[in-house]
């Protein structure tokens, strides 16, 4: 360095004393033995700074409104110069900051790092542990796709289950009557201005009181002298934070998960999934049916976050090492072996439709066309090298995908002539099946109610009500074969005249054969 | 401590600043290509303006130019303001933005100027500048008769 520079930095430094917050920053003593597990913190602070720096970027180009914040983050996956890349690193981001948090946790708890005199820093971690999930959840309303949207109204439905003032908690989060505007201008406000300046509170008073009280080290103290955090400890965490950032940026170059739908208050056909650090949550509530649902929401994540947090108190002994900690540790473990268990039932349950009950006929149809039909078995099959075969739960495709390919293979897979459906209502029939099989197969039928469906899906249903499903200028058929026997049935479908004079139902006579006639008649007798 | 701890310790300290630096650059320019606009000027097109029957003679005509514009993931429809003129050369089309910073000039009738509202710019009806801070004169815009539909067009 010349002397001049010199000079001016130690003019500088007399000004401002930056030499010593550089030595405060860097040559912090770590105790020996200090080494690659205290990189976790240091992992969590570099992707918590990450969020921030991508999140600014995303936010030049996002519109939290819900006329424009999907098209926005289309636009940027699309068209934003590295938009796509920007997306995934946050995205894939959030996930390495709650990993990175776990960890972190895991290794304080590992290494008897809350006991005195750091409780409160312990408790401030826990805390930042949740301004974090805030983030998580605040921030996976903002692309406004179907996911975004009824993950939202899901939470904010599970914030009424606080006692006493849950009606009030959801409405202020909500915003407004519905999710809508409101809740969406709420949310990024909370995401981008509030919670921002929180965390980095907290971060800073985290940091701070680390400092004040130093690293604390092996779990058994090693003799020899205090080693400088610069430059052998910084180059720990910086190799740590070139893996990591390996892996995240492998992820971010596929992107984020693809933009579903635009959210939609109205359709029936779609089952929410929370992001994967939700999952046991999610999972949990299942087992808390009605009333009990409060236990699941709220009850047992609190009980568990509060005996975390009086971990100090309730390990109060004087050595770290894990035997001497046997108790806690163990309670620690099986906690996070719940965690664990439920987040993996929650990954498995993966239904993609709201549908549940009994198969209507139009799905039974369809899963009857399915099955007999030799243009989807010319690729959809066990031996074929261009497609596996339709199985229930292994169909991911989104709705408006299937229903290009079910009219024209020819589009997704070059080399189909003929699409499986020549008609609208085969077409209708095959849609609803998929959606169905997305999470259940389909159930056992003999031949003839199955053949009855396909019949009856394609020549009844448009005009006729069958087990809610249907058309309503025709009599509701739900329960006929209460009124009519097969015979008189079959009598009707062949030529409703001969029994009516004033029907307006044509006659099937002609376009059905006898054997077709009788397969519905019978059907519908069968409906009580 | 010894001379190889020392020269580790300066390995390490070279390693650390190095690679710190050119992670944070890389993040630092992941940021910067992000936030540098992708476009900033729309192409020119010619668009219709006015009949030539529509220009009053003795001023020039106020014409209101709407286009519909992709602005980001948002569809706006772009308003800009232009004055057709005739004269012995042929037809002449001003913008109506100061030159000076941006506000929108109008056509005086008694003074027969083109005034800003803004900073005292005055403009004669060719589009000069006669007094105020305007560096230039107003923008002249290119201006023909589209032979098919014999309406004065103007490249905006």
């Amino acid at each position: 360095m010349t002397p001049r520079a010199e000079a001016l930095l130690d003019w500088l430094d007399d000004r401002t004393g930056f030499r010593s917050i550089r030595h405060v920053l860097l040559d912090e003593p770590l105790p020996p033995g200090t080494a690659w597990f205290f990189t976790l913190g240091s992992i969590l602070l570099v992707g918590l700074g990450l969020q921030v720096v991508t999140g600014t970027a995303l936010a030049l180009y996002y519109a939290p409104t819900p006329d424009h914040a999907w098209d926005s983050v289309r636009f940027i996956t699309t068209e934003v110069r590295l938009g796509s890349f920007l997306r995934g690193l946050h995205h894939w981001g959030a996930s390495v900051v709650v990993v990175a948090a776990v960890l972190h946790l895991i290794r304080v708890v590992g290494f008897g790092s809350y006991r005195k005199p750091r409780e409160v820093n312990w408790i401030i971690g826990i805390v930042i542990l949740q301004v974090i999930l805030a983030f998580g959840l605040t921030g996976y309303l903002l692309p406004w796709d179907q996911r975004a949207y009824w993950a939202t109204v899901v939470s904010i439905n599970i914030s009424k289950l606080t006692p006493v003032v849950g009606e009030w908690v959801a409405g202020f989060l909500r915003g407004g009557p519905e999710v809508g505007a409101l809740t969406l201008t709420r949310w990024y406000a909370l995401h981008v201005l509030v919670l921002p300046p929180v965390l980095a509170g907290l971060v800073a008073a985290h940091l701070y009181l680390m400092r004040r009280h130093g690293i604390s080290g092996p779990v058994r103290e090693r003799r020899g002298t205090p080693i400088e955090f610069y430059p052998r400890q910084a180059a720990r965490d910086l190799t740590m934070a070139i893996a990591v950032g390996a892996v995240l940026a492998l992820l971010a170059w596929k992107g984020a998960p693809a933009l579903e739908p635009p959210a939609d208050p109205t359709a029936s056909n779609y089952i929410p999934r929370p992001e994967w650090y939700f999952l046991g949550l999610f999972q949990l509530l299942k087992y808390f049916p009605g009333k009990l649902e409060v236990i699941g929401a709220l009850v047992v994540p609190g009980v568990a976050f509060t005996l975390l947090a009086l971990f100090p108190w309730i390990d109060r002994g004087k050595s770290r090492a894990w035997r001497d900690r046997a108790l806690i540790l163990g309670a620690f473990a099986v906690g996070l072996a719940s965690i664990v268990t439920l987040t993996s039932l929650g990954a498995m349950d993966r239904p993609s439709t709201a549908a549940t009950g009994a198969w209507n006929v139009q799905e039974l149809a369809g899963a009857m066309l399915i099955d007999t039909s030799a243009q989807c078995a010319t690729c959809h099959n066990a031996a074929s090298a261009i497609a596996g075969p339709i199985e229930a739960g292994h169909i991911g495709r989104p709705a408006d995908w299937l229903a290009t390919h079910v009219v024209d293979p020819e589009v997704i897979a070059p080399g189909v002539r003929q699409p499986p459906a020549t008609n609208q209502r085969d077409t209708a029939a095959i849609l609803a099946a998929l959606a169905r099989l997305r999470s259940a197969p389909a159930p056992e039928q003999d031949p003839s109610t199955r053949e009855a469906a396909v019949l009856f899906n394609r020549n009844c249903l448009s005009c006729h009500l069958v087990d809610g499903i249907g058309g309503v200028e025709g009599p509701d058929l739900s329960h006929v074969g209460r009124k009519y026997d097969a015979a008189a049935m079959a009598k009707r479908v062949n030529n409703p005249v001969d029994v009516k004079p004033d029907a307006e139902m044509p006659a099937f006579g002609g376009k059905l054969t006898p054997a077709q006639i009788q397969t519905i008649a019978a059907w519908l007798a069968a409906k009580q | 401590m010894d001379g190889s701890g020392e020269d580790r310790r300066t390995a390490l300290a070279r390693f650390v600043t190095v690679i710190g630096g050119l992670l944070t650059a890389g993040v630092a320019s992941l940021v910067g290509l992000v936030a540098a606009p992708m476009r900033l000027t729309t192409p020119r097109t010619w668009r219709r303006a006015a009949a030539p029957d529509d220009l009053p003679g003795n001023k020039p005509l106020t014409v209101v130019l709407t286009a519909r514009d992709a602005d980001g993931w948002y569809e706006t429809k772009k308003q800009s303001v232009v004055f057709l003129d005739r004269d012995a050369s042929g037809y002449r089309a001003l913008s109506a933005t100061c030159a000076h910073l941006g506000c929108r000039v109008k056509w005086d009738d008694t003074q027969a100027k083109f005034l800003c509202p803004c900073h005292g710019g005055v403009y004669d009806r060719q589009g000069n500048v006669l007094a105020g801070p305007p560096p230039r004169g107003l923008e002249r815009l290119n201006v023909r008769v589209n032979p098919q539909t014999a309406q004065l067009e103007v490249e905006l």
